[in-house]
């Protein structure tokens, strides 16, 4: 209990980094709910409706880009070079991938208690990171296009 | 900081936190999950478009294809995805309004209920290969 009282108190003064990121994280984790329902529903509308299996729908709710419907017989996918889809692709793999890594990076210093350790750990999430936003850079912007 | 308690492994599998630890641990293992999913996928998209295709990347692609639309990765996917929405929105809606954490156990017989529906039944129409 006392411990629970310290840490409270610790928070209400302490970083605002970390306040930011739960926020962050709230936030972009409903977010990702609508979005996805809207992925479900524009994907039903465009010609997804009688010809595309369960594990396509899903497949194009988490991500709505057009390799992931190679294998059915939907016609209608939305253009990519379109700057609209473009920028809502890469925004939503964008906070994807933060809110993710940002996820592993509370885990480690959950468990991780030597500190040059930790500090190793956090580098190499920041690397993979910022590795995931170029290759969703090229995917979307040049290799979807 | 507190230092972390040793517990042996027999003693941490005796430890019974009930409903709430079992969500914490599913929270945790699902978005580990997702993670690794998602990055490993991104970067192996990236990889594989970057270089020239050759007879390697395309087999390299092809297995990873299989690996993607295998059904139990593909239930896995699924579970981790639901799991993880619907118990964070849990969590969003109680830290928003935290006078209803005192409710947390009703909310989470209301996230099973919302949970088991909305997981049993796409992983049934998977498992019979239904066209939609």
């Amino acid at each position: 209990m006392t411990t629970r009282t310290a840490n409270m108190a610790r928070g209400r003064s302490g970083s605002k980094f970390e306040t930011v990121l739960w926020f962050f994280t709230r936030v972009t984790g409903v977010l990702f709910l609508l979005l996805g329902a809207f992925n479900l529903v524009y994907a039903n509308l465009s010609g997804g409706y009688g010809n595309m299996d369960m594990a396509a729908q899903m497949r194009w709710a988490f991500f709505p880009i057009s390799f992931h419907v190679e294998s059915t017989a939907v016609e209608v996918t939305p253009n990519f070079a379109n700057p609209f889809w473009q920028a809502y692709s890469f925004l939503l793999v964008a906070l994807a991938a933060t809110h993710g890594f940002n996820g592993l990076r509370v885990i480690a210093t959950d468990y991780i208690r030597r500190p040059l350790l930790l500090a190793w750990v956090k580098a190499l999430l920041l690397f993979l990171w910022l590795l995931v936003l170029v290759g969703a850079v090229f995917l979307v912007f040049v290799f979807a296009g | 900081m507190s230092r972390l308690a040793r517990v042996s492994l027999p003693q941490a599998l005796a430890y019974r936190g009930g409903q709430p630890m079992i969500a914490w641990l599913l929270h945790r293992v699902s978005g580990i999950g997702i993670v690794f999913f998602v990055s490993m996928h991104i970067l192996a998209a990236f990889f594989l478009y970057s270089v020239e295709a050759t007879s390697f990347t395309g087999a390299v692609s092809e297995a990873l294809t299989e690996f993607y639309e295998a059904l139990p990765m593909q239930l896995f996917m699924l579970f981790a995805v639901l799991y993880h929405a619907i118990n964070g929105l849990r969590i969003v809606v109680l830290d928003m309004f935290p006078g209803l954490w005192k409710h947390n156990r009703e909310a989470m017989w209301v996230q099973w209920a919302l949970f088991l529906p909305m997981f049993l039944l796409p992983a049934a129409l998977m498992l019979m290969r239904v066209k939609i």
